[in-house]
């Protein structure tokens, strides 16, 4: 019968040392290696598209503008500052309106997820907000404040207003009660409660609305440009369509698509990171 | 000289059916200055209940909680807590927990450096001021929340089991340093427990509570001296604690 002691290691001890000398198994997984996996998906999800409007291109070429024609006129576009003019115009829309209904998002989600009566008062007004279609917002905006910059500013504030409180207000139930205690024990003053105890647990609820209240305030604001400003995305692919410049329609919207992915890749993904570099990176359960 | 006296303490709560439960029944009994004073009672006796009322979080119904300083009695003062858990603000670094409590205190900032510095080289983690609380292990979080208690430099500090989450070899390490350190620094201490070994190498004086609705059973003089190693003598002790408190759950009312 083997007793323990007959049994021999698989490695000798200086094998084994030297094995620990070795660079873990986790270096293997390469920088570049590393980039590829990120970047590869996207391009073929973008090049998958490409080839399917040029096969419809070459099918159809009386119904589709062909791809080739149709980024030399979005290449023009950028290249004599039309583009960035109008979207400029766009961007300050959306940002005015969507900081707007994100300072009383927060007060009232914070408020909401605190006080019962002042659950009770907004839940329903809240939820009948979120039954309302942003082109309505939209034609009340224009048909309200007429044609000048305050009707895409309320529109927008007023469309994605309920989705951000919801979120918030979720938010705000969810919060960790031992750490408001803890910050009660260590005399935090209410500002400090709010500002380093409550908003920071908040993030992940406000970047979701973010996301998502941004897609809406795009899709509303380029609704408000098309009849009730003279300048902005919309404005402009308006202009295209009354000419029948399906060219010009789809070379607005690759634009505009381009510009929501540096900034929803280069603005919203990079503050996520840096305001969330304190959670531990786990991606175990990930394939 | 007492720093907290807390008289005739009683404290109700209502069940969800809306019965009234007594939780505390006039229960009185003194943290000596400088002293480690340890409350060992039944779970659920309303250990922690106590602890609330005493930092605010929860108010008596009846009775006095006195905070005493060179013979003069003063409003709620600044109390450092180890909680149960670390509680720490996991987005902020182990420093800036600390900082944070150090400016409720309204510690002056030019001393914040100091003492950020000082109490985590004292719980052994000086190396650790700019990591954030989530790379640490439990251990270490729940050392990062005695040197964030301790740092405020406050007249009392509350321990409510604080090492009950963690395992028993990390235990015996943060008895030993938080026993050291109440030792070098005369800190007035009122920690919660009910493993009795604990109370017995922790205390000055040990306070044990009856069931709920919890009042004074006994008040008990350490006869062991400082300072002290983990060993029979500390077994011996907690077995004479052992006759005089009843630790077994309380049947609900």
């Amino acid at each position: 019968m083997a007793s323990f002691q007959n049994i021999q290691p698989a490695i000798s001890s200086e094998q084994g040392a030297a094995a620990h000398l070795q660079e873990p198994p986790f270096a293997a997984r390469r920088f570049g290696g590393e980039i590829t996996a990120r970047i590869v998906p996207p391009l073929l999800a973008f090049g998958s598209v490409f080839i399917i409007w040029l096969l419809l291109y070459l099918i159809f070429p009386r119904l589709l503008p062909g791809p080739v024609s149709t980024f030399s006129e979005a290449i023009r576009l950028l290249e004599d500052g039309t583009f960035f003019f109008h979207m400029i115009q766009s961007l300050r829309r959306v940002f005015v309106g969507a900081t707007v209904a994100m300072i009383f998002s927060v007060a009232v989600g914070i408020y909401m997820g605190t006080v019962v009566a002042g659950e009770r008062f907004f839940q329903p007004l809240v939820v009948v907000g979120l039954t309302i279609p942003g082109l309505m917002w939209a034609l009340i905006a224009v048909m309200l404040f007429g044609i000048n910059e305050i009707a895409p500013y309320f529109a927008v504030a007023v469309t994605i207003f309920p989705m951000l409180v919801i979120n918030i207000w979720a938010g705000v139930k969810a919060l960790d009660k031992e750490l408001i205690d803890m910050s009660h024990v260590f005399h935090f003053s209410p500002w400090m409660k709010i500002s380093q105890v409550i908003i920071p647990q908040l993030v992940p609820n406000i970047f979701a609305a973010t996301r998502y209240g941004l897609g809406l305030a795009w899709k509303v604001v380029v609704v408000v440009e098309m009849f009730g400003t003279s300048n902005g995305v919309g404005y402009q692919v308006m202009k295209a369509y009354q000419v029948f410049n399906m060219e010009g329609v789809i070379a607005w919207t690759l634009t505009f698509v381009a510009a929501m992915i540096v900034i929803e890749y280069g603005i919203i993904n990079y503050v996520e990171r840096r305001l969330t570099a304190w959670r531990p990176k786990i991606d175990v359960w990930r394939r | 000289m007492a720093n907290l006296l807390v008289k005739d303490a009683e404290k109700w709560f209502r069940k969800e059916d809306g019965q009234p439960v007594k939780i505390l029944n006039r229960l009185s009994f003194e943290a000596r200055e400088g002293c480690v004073t340890v409350l060992v009672g039944p779970s659920g006796c309303g250990k922690s209940t106590l602890l609330n009322s005493i930092v605010g979080l929860e108010k008596l119904d009846r009775g006095e909680l006195l905070f005493v300083k060179n013979g003069e009695q003063r409003q709620r003062p600044l109390i450092g807590y180890v909680f149960q858990s670390p509680r720490l603000l996991p987005w902020k670094t182990v420093g800036d927990n600390i900082r944070l409590a150090l400016k409720g205190a309204a510690v002056d900032r030019s001393e914040w450096e100091r003492r950020v510095e000082r109490y985590l080289e004292m719980v052994g983690l000086g190396e650790y001021a700019n990591q954030y609380p989530l790379y640490l292990s439990g251990g270490q979080r729940q050392r990062v929340g005695l040197a964030r208690a301790l740092a405020i430099e406050s007249d009392l500090v509350l321990m409510d089991e604080p090492f009950a989450s963690v395992d028993e070899l990390t235990a015996r390490q943060l008895r030993q340093t938080t026993r050291h350190l109440c030792e070098e620094l005369h800190r007035t201490v009122l920690f919660v427990t009910h493993n009795l070994p604990e109370a017995a190498y922790m205390s000055d004086f040990v306070v044990t509570l009856t069931r709920r609705p919890a009042s004074l059973q006994e008040y008990v003089a350490n006869p062991l001296g400082s300072p002290r190693e983990w060993g029979p003598e500390i077994y011996n002790f907690a077995a004479d604690l052992e006759n005089k408190v009843t630790l077994k759950e309380e049947t609900v009312l």
